[in-house]
């Protein structure tokens, strides 16, 4: 009933094409000795092409993991067992992995092209130094609206207003959403106070109720979906997302102030493969790569040298590439210890389980 | 034999009737999101249903992204070593159990339940857990533990339930005729088994193939469900939505190719 | 040891070998760090006095924190959705099921069946993005609703979302059992029963039922299970209220493992008590039958 034969001649028909498809599919080598760099980033920022032409050129594979939000990124580094070579925090993290010496210095000598970083990113309180980390793209935190449904937009008290319930997204992100509270609050992003922080725990257990759903992923293929009206989030989408349609959306940072982020490369203290992370650091800081980056991810980028060949509608785009007066009421978030860590844990567990 | 007799159905023309029409209404709703899928898989539009117009691009994207063969290499690698791996133990240990008995066998018949009526997601962190104790680094083996620890127990049971009957007269028949003890299990308890073990080989394979929760609890190496779960997170969809039609096809392809290896000459 | 028997155990070995290294040391550690205190960023707190420890009751507090109130709504959400999944998947499953065994031409019943099957080796997780195409506010469903002239529905990130998911992913292992139960069944008891006088109620609940009991528990096993203690679905498709007991360990479970930890244990624990009070209940009419 079970024709062997039949069997054998597939058998040996499967194993003439896979023998035949190694070679087409493998792109590195994979002989022993293979080059590769490990790096765990932000959802949007590497793009596909820009990992291929880094391994085209040199030869060394990029093995791309993503996470969602800084916590998640802790969360792989504090196992120990992962096997990173590039991870990119933000700012309060970098903080944080040095606090627990979970990253290495990077070796600027090593990095050619470190001439071309932004001083207004360099010397920042996480790294007054500059040795731990290596910024690469910078931005805002605000709201994405649908100026259709509901005209325009500047405060962050539209995110707690009952009229829109049901039409809200907020991220999946401890402290965004606590930074959203303390702003409407009028207190500052890093507040230590635990009554205050209450507070503003308070505020999100009563706003969960008029929130569709928490994302840090694709909030702003949910507003173009027109599955939410106004949406939480990070300029650089959703700056994508209003040049696809001006008249129908638009991004705000709201007057009462919001979170201005720094991402950053470091390396884990753990990493295996260093040289190669420098390499494709030093990569990722060359002009056209730089520019290659911005105007396929679309968030402003920390790479001087990469201005010359961003496309001028970025350049120019105030949600991008924000004006002074809009960075003036923003604050970089910082590392608040981990007892006020603790509590904000709480209260974000605590308002997610209601 | 004939389905014939008064009652032998338990059920009369107008039940049998309206049996049929809910069976077609649940095949419909298996079938609609597949259809869906496939349908969509060729939309130009990215994100909203609208149809914006056919397109293979998806396709060709999808063939031309390296992460994404990559991926499935490592699935289906780690579901073939997963597969023969447990598919050995699990046989072994089918075969002492019909042996044992129901007394003797008791403790490793729990054993083996445990790992099917705990949740998965306590398997993955309990997993987890072991090995950032034990500082093991996670990686390919890492996920090829995990799978092996919960397919052993499938394997297991299917090939016991096809010893159940087993019918021992067989076995003195065979030695009756001069069969050694090799001889008597090849001949008679091996064939009684294959089709037990080539269903739980079956069971694995596909359980490991696409197994998300387990493995994101204990991956080193990208595998097709992390990738495509990573994929849908960033709404990537008409590229999802290829990669799921070509799966499909695939296994159609198989089935039929199976069909072809079992009909007689 | 007996003579008969040291093949048999030592072909056992491997098993034990395997399930104890990757099974039972697992849970068993991760026991241990359910009873544990964690650390700051998630490390967990040493002990330094064990005896203390243990007798101040200190070493439950996690499972203390667990029962915390702010927890019940998910518990109990928890619970419902998983009994709901179940009892629609058996509502609906048993007449396909009964369909492709005794009602359909015996010829169409590997077609049959594979089709049911089919689906399942499609990816879990893009069969549930498909969903999420469906439910859209622009999605499927509500495209065709605004042809009409209807105005869209909210669908999607609700809980009848996350319901219909699970549904769709768990029907199949309802149907497969229940079909192998009913295909066994031995139909000469329904054309006694009918020459005896039942009607066709009468015998469905009086011969049918019992003697598929079997694939009903087996049905209700292989779907319950995985729908207690899933998160996946209610990650994709469950919105701001969708999170489960699966979702609360899955996230942030590095950062808290004792506290996840001891919430995974009581979860395998009350899917064990119900697991064990259903076999009660069905042995017990059993007994009755």
């Amino acid at each position: 009933m079970f024709n062997f034969n039949r069997l054998i001649t597939l058998l040996f028909a499967l194993a003439f094409i896979a023998g035949g498809c190694k070679k087409g599919t493998s792109t590195a080598s994979s002989t022993a000795g293979e080059r590769v760099v490990n790096v765990c980033s932000w959802s949007e920022y590497l793009p596909q092409d820009v990992r291929d032409a880094f391994t085209a050129k040199t030869g060394i594979k990029v093995n791309l993991t993503l996470y969602e939000s800084n916590e998640m990124l802790l969360d792989k580094l504090q196992t120990g067992v992962a096997d990173l070579d590039l991870v990119v925090p933000s700012d309060y993290t970098v903080a944080i992995l040095k606090r627990q010496n979970m990253v290495q210095k990077i070796d600027a000598s090593k990095i050619p092209n470190w001439r071309n970083l932004d001083p207004r990113l360099m010397g920042r309180a996480y790294d007054p130094q500059n040795e731990y980390a290596m910024p690469i793209f910078w931005g805002t935190t605000g709201i994405g609206f649908n100026r259709q449904a509901l005209g325009n937009v500047d405060s962050w008290s539209v995110m707690f207003d009952e009229k829109n319930a049901g039409k809200i997204l907020m991220l999946k992100d401890s402290r965004e959403c606590l930074a959203a509270a303390l702003k409407l609050m009028g207190k500052s992003i890093n507040e230590k106070d635990p009554a205050v922080l209450r507070q503003a725990g308070e505020m999100l257990k009563n706003q969960k109720r008029l929130v569709k759903v928490y994302t840090s992923d694709d909030f702003d293929q949910t507003l173009g979906r027109g599955d939410v009206m106004l949406a939480h989030g990070f300029n650089g989408q959703l700056a994508k997302l209003v040049a696809t349609d001006k008249a129908k959306f638009g991004y705000v940072v709201p007057k009462e102030g919001a979170t201005m982020w720094i991402d950053a490369f470091c390396i884990p203290a753990k990493a295996k493969h260093v040289a190669e992370a420098h390499e494709f650091l030093n990569y990722l800081l060359d002009a056209k790569v730089g520019a290659q980056l911005v105007n396929s991810v679309s968030y402003a980028s920390s790479n001087t040298a990469a201005r010359a060949e961003i496309k001028p509608e970025i350049l120019n785009d105030p949600a991008i590439y924000p004006p002074d007066d809009v960075i003036k009421r923003c604050e970089v978030m910082e590392d608040v210890g981990d007892p006020t860590m603790d509590l904000i844990d709480k209260i974000w567990q605590e308002v997610m389980v209601k | 034999m004939k389905a014939e007799g008064r009652n032998n159905r338990g059920v009369g023309k107008g039940g049998a009737a309206a049996l049929r029409s809910v069976a077609g209404l649940v095949y419909l709703f298996l079938y609609a999101p597949i259809l869906v899928l496939v349908i969509y898989s060729f939309n130009r539009s990215v994100q909203t249903a609208k149809w914006l117009g056919f397109t293979p691009r998806w396709y060709a994207q999808v063939l031309r992204d390296h992460e994404l063969i990559e991926s499935a290499r490592n699935s289906l690698l780690i579901a073939a070593v997963t597969t023969l791996t447990a598919t050995a133990v699990g046989t072994l240990a089918g075969l002492a159990l019909a042996r044992l008995g129901e007394k003797r066998g008791a403790a490793t018949k729990g054993l083996l339940y445990l790992p099917i009526v705990i949740p998965e997601i306590v398997v993955g962190a309990a997993l987890f857990t072991f090995f950032v104790s034990l500082q093991w680094e996670l990686g390919f083996w890492t996920i090829v533990a995990a799978h092996v620890s919960f397919s052993v127990s499938y394997v297991a049971i299917v090939v016991r339930a096809r010893l159940a009957g087993f019918d021992r007269t067989l076995e003195e028949a065979a030695r009756d005729l001069g069969a050694g003890p090799a001889g008597v299990f090849w001949r008679v308890k091996f064939p009684l088994m294959l089709p037990g073990i080539v269903a739980g080989a079956l069971l694995v394979f596909t359980l490991s193939i696409d197994d998300y929760v387990i493995t994101s609890f204990v991956a080193g190496v990208k595998t097709l469900p992390l990738l495509i779960y990573a994929k849908l997170k960033i709404n990537a969809t008409p590229e999802t939505n290829a990669i799921s039609t070509l799966l499909l096809a695939v296994t159609i392809a198989m089935i039929a190719v199976a069909q072809w290896l079992l009909r007689k000459r | 040891m007996n003579r008969r028997t040291w093949i048999p155990r030592l072909q056992l070995l491997p098993t034990w070998l395997v399930l104890g290294l990757f099974f039972l040391a697992p849970m068993f550690i991760m026991l241990g760090i359910s009873f544990r205190e964690k650390g700051p960023a998630g490390t967990i707190r040493p002990v330094e006095n064990v005896k203390q420890y243990v007798a101040q009751g200190k070493f439950l507090h996690n499972y203390r924190e667990s029962i915390d109130p702010i927890y019940a709504g998910v518990y109990w959400r928890s619970l419902w959705v998983a009994v709901a999944t179940t009892a629609i998947c058996l509502l609906v499953g048993y007449p396909v099921a009964y369909y492709i065994a005794i009602v359909a031409n015996p010829r169409r019943k590997n077609l049959l069946l594979a089709m049911v099957a089919i689906p399942f080796w499609t990816s879990f997780l893009v069969r549930m993005g498909a969903w999420k195409l469906i439910l859209g506010t622009q999605g499927v469903l509500n495209t065709m609703l605004g042809g009409v002239g209807m105005s869209p529905l909210d669908l999607l990130y609700t809980p009848g979302a996350v319901l219909t998911g699970l549904v769709y992913g768990e029907l199949p292992f309802m149907i497969l059992p229940l079909y192998a139960s009913l295909e066994k069944m031995d139909r000469s008891l329904l054309e006694a029963a009918a020459d005896l006088g039942a009607g066709a109620r009468q015998r469905f609940r009086r011969v049918t039922i019992p003697q598929t009991m079997p694939g009903i528990v087996a049905g209700v096993i292989l779907v319950f299970i995985p729908a207690a203690g899933q998160f996946v679905v209610s990650d994709i498709l469950g919105g701001s209220k969708g999170a489960l007991v699966g979702n609360i360990i899955q996230e942030g479970f590095q950062r808290n493992k004792p506290l996840k930890s001891a919430i995974a244990f009581e979860l395998t624990l009350v899917v064990g008590l119900m697991l064990a009070a259903y076999g009660w209940y069905v042995r017990s009419r059993k007994a009755e039958g």
